[in-house]
């Protein structure tokens, strides 16, 4: 235990440290938030303030029925979830195989991981368009959850991998002696010791595709199929003229999902860090 | 609890599984032909006028209908480049006459010629259809024009004992720059100028002395900064660093970010495309009155035509009936309602008129309409690597020189190597 002559001035310390972050981090979410409720003659004014002087809901009333943003949200919302789970169930005993299995196979295979994190979206794109195009799955969002799959593996793969490393392989000898099949010890040994690497594994997907612009512009072309962040893109104009407030609300309602997301399995990937920490 | 997790988890990707089943296109209707209609309109009250008038063909036309796609107007090159590379092109694409001589070369867009009627093409002008013609084809039906134009305080003109232009005694260069420097007093600046996307505003403006940068030598086209291109680019740098006259400060800002400023009175003047006034009217303070005021005048007041332009894509299996769907977007009474949505000039000069006697800000849109004979084609609409050369060389090289970071005939040996570099 850390001791010292003035306890109550480090506590001080650390909680003003805590809250001068906490504010550098929220500043630009509660500036967005007041932007969401300024109209546009107040966006415009050369020294704007923080509290709206006039404020209105119009802003989000564009966004909403004007811009259709609640069926672009819903169809990143299936994206992103699919995505997650499609991922980890994909992802998990892949990296069983990666991080138990010795030899060239394993080592070229996480070569070729690291390698594939190189290549950027922009270089491949018309070949990935074409390679779709050829198996009739552009403009839908099975297409783009493949992408997503795709392009978020060889991470999961690299993370979830590491994680299994750190799992002692006599728990796995041990379930082996009793009978149990190597599915059996993947489900049942293996996972629910990873809960945090799963959770890390759901929320980094999730984020990844709820997040993404570039696949789903140039892949989706119906208006019904599009994304958040195709959607929140339509609020920009040409030169430099942007629809702040709409933007603004339309981006604050794209956060609550996440958040959502992030409350709900915050709890899981905290309980499992925290399990097996005390003996008896 | 875990098992609870699991069965949540469950239940919400049959849910999501369950709803993706249905995510196949909407829109669709039972009709003998379904065009698709990209389009990157984006102020709101064209995106409504476009709504609108796609709505009604859809009512009066069963058999023919219309599919609207609404895109980002930022990434119409891109758009178009992939989807016309998987040949998934929709019917009928909206972009600008300087962006289609690349498509145009490689075969994607249809040749209209035989396609249109003889009333469309008698309702829009000669010169502008010259802005759609690519050797000898004509690939779109050209629709909204803009022009760069100075915006002005009318009070603080006023104040400053300085006479507005009118459209028959038009400013020249000289009395701009005159009029820039008697307004710049007391910290606030003649002209606030967004110079960030300095390419087009200067391939237009620097008409106004006979400078269209590009010109035919030997059979191909080669750039120079000769005297009316020079004339044109001294005089705005000179303008920001000699006269301080201009806000050097705008230099590296866009067209709309100088708006606040020029609002609040830091700026008397503001030059901005045309349709900048859509931005004046939503976002003025009330009682600020504001005139679009008429083109600068140099050895003459040309601008370059660059529509906006809708064409017929080539892989459309469909291509009588997206002319016949275009023909009716591009009459008078709907071009007027998107020229009015967008503050744009309609290419056919009925709508423009319609237009006058419809709005209120009678005044500008006098202004704005009348600079239309002074619209003609310039080169760069026919170059195909031209949207390379102006992303990768004149842009950062005309920064540059407004930052005065460059002088002008390193500017000048920028763009001449730079566009021999693209075109190798």
């Amino acid at each position: 235990m850390i001791t010292t002559r003035h306890p109550r001035l480090l506590h001080a310390g650390q909680y003003a440290a805590l809250a001068c972050y906490m504010i550098f981090l929220a500043i630009p979410l509660l500036w967005l938030l007041s932007v969401s409720f300024k109209g546009p003659r107040e966006l415009v004014e050369l020294h704007p303030s923080f509290i709206p002087s006039r404020p209105t809901l119009d802003n989000y009333n564009i966004a909403l029925h004007e811009n259709d943003l609640v069926h672009a949200g819903v169809n990143s919302l299936k994206v992103a979830v699919l995505t997650a789970l499609v991922t980890t169930g994909v992802g998990l005993p892949a990296a069983y195989v990666l991080a138990r299995t010795r030899g060239l196979v394993a080592r070229a295979g996480l070569v070729w991981i690291l390698l594939s994190q190189m290549f950027p979206t922009i270089l491949i794109i018309i070949p990935l368009f074409l390679v779709l195009r050829d198996l009739h799955l552009t403009n839908s969002h099975t297409g783009l959850i493949l992408v997503y799959l795709v392009w978020a593996l060889p991470f999961i793969l690299w993370m979830l991998q590491s994680y299994i490393r750190g799992i002692p392989r006599d728990l796995e000898e041990a379930a082996a002696v009793d009978g149990a099949t190597r599915l059996q010890i993947v489900v049942r040994v293996i996972a629910p010791l990873l809960a945090p690497g799963v959770v890390v594994t759901l929320l980094f997907a999730f984020i990844s595709a709820w997040n993404e612009f570039f696949f789903a512009l140039v892949l989706l072309q119906s208006p019904g199929l599009v994304t958040l962040p195709v959607k929140l893109a339509q609020f920009v104009g040409i030169e430099g003229i942007v629809r702040l407030g709409p933007l603004a609300a339309a981006s604050l309602l794209a956060t609550v999902p996440s958040l959502l997301f992030f409350s709900i399995m915050q709890r899981w990937l905290t309980s499992g860090l925290l399990s097996g920490a005390v003996k008896g | 609890m875990r098992k609870r997790l699991s069965i949540a988890l469950a239940a919400l990707a049959c849910a999501a599984l369950a709803a993706s089943a249905g995510s196949a296109q909407t829109g669709k209707r039972h009709a003998s032909v379904t065009l698709n209609f990209m389009t990157y309109v984006w102020q709101p009250t064209t995106v409504t006028a476009t709504k609108q008038i796609v709505a009604a063909w859809n009512a009066s036309h069963p058999s023919i209908q219309v599919n609207e796609i609404q895109i980002d107007p930022n990434t119409v090159h891109d758009y178009l480049v992939t989807n016309f590379a998987g040949g998934t092109a929709p019917d009928i694409v909206h972009d600008e006459a300087a962006d289609l001589a690349g498509f145009t070369k490689q075969g994607y867009l249809a040749d209209i010629r035989t396609l249109r009627s003889a009333t469309l093409k008698q309702s829009i002008p000669k010169r502008v259809w010259d802005a759609v013609t690519y050797g000898g084809k004509i690939t779109a039906v050209p629709t909204l024009l803009q022009t760069y134009n100075v915006f002005a305080n009318v009070d603080a003109l006023k104040a400053g004992g300085i006479k507005l232009p009118t459209i028959k005694n038009p400013w020249t260069w000289t009395q701009f720059r005159a009029a820039a420097k008697k307004l710049t007093k007391n910290g606030a600046f003649g002209v606030g100028w967004g110079l960030k996307s300095p390419v087009s505003v200067s391939m237009s403006m620097a008409l106004n002395f006979g400078g269209s940068f590009f010109y035919k030598q030997g059979g191909s086209w080669v750039v120079k900064v000769g005297k009316g291109e020079t004339q044109y680019l001294e005089t705005v740098h000179d303008m920001i660093w000699k006269d301080g006259s201009i806000d050097p400060a705008g230099v590296g800002l866009s067209g709309g970010s100088v708006l606040p400023a020029f609002f609040a009175g830091k700026y008397a003047m503001t030059v901005q495309g045309n349709y900048a006034a859509q931005q004046m009217i939503l976002e003025a303070p009330s009682g600020f009155r504001w005139a679009l005021l008429p083109l600068l005048k140099g050895t003459s007041q040309d601008q370059m035509a660059d529509p906006q332009t809708y064409s017929i894509t080539s892989q459309s299996s469909h291509k009588k009936e997206a002319m016949q769907f275009l023909t009716y977007l591009a009459n008078a009474q709907n071009m007027q309602k998107l020229a009015q949505g967008d503050w744009l000039i309609p290419s056919n000069p009925i709508a423009g008129k319609k237009l006058i006697r419809s709005t209120k800000h009678y005044g500008s849109w006098t202004v704005a309409v009348s600079s239309l004979p002074a619209l003609s084609p310039h080169p760069l609409n026919y170059l195909t690597n031209y949207p390379q050369f102006k992303s990768q060389i004149a842009t950062p090289a005309l920064q540059a020189y407004f930052q005065n970071k460059s002088s002008i005939a390193d500017l000048s040996t920028a763009l001449t190597s730079g566009w021999l570099s693209v075109n190798k």
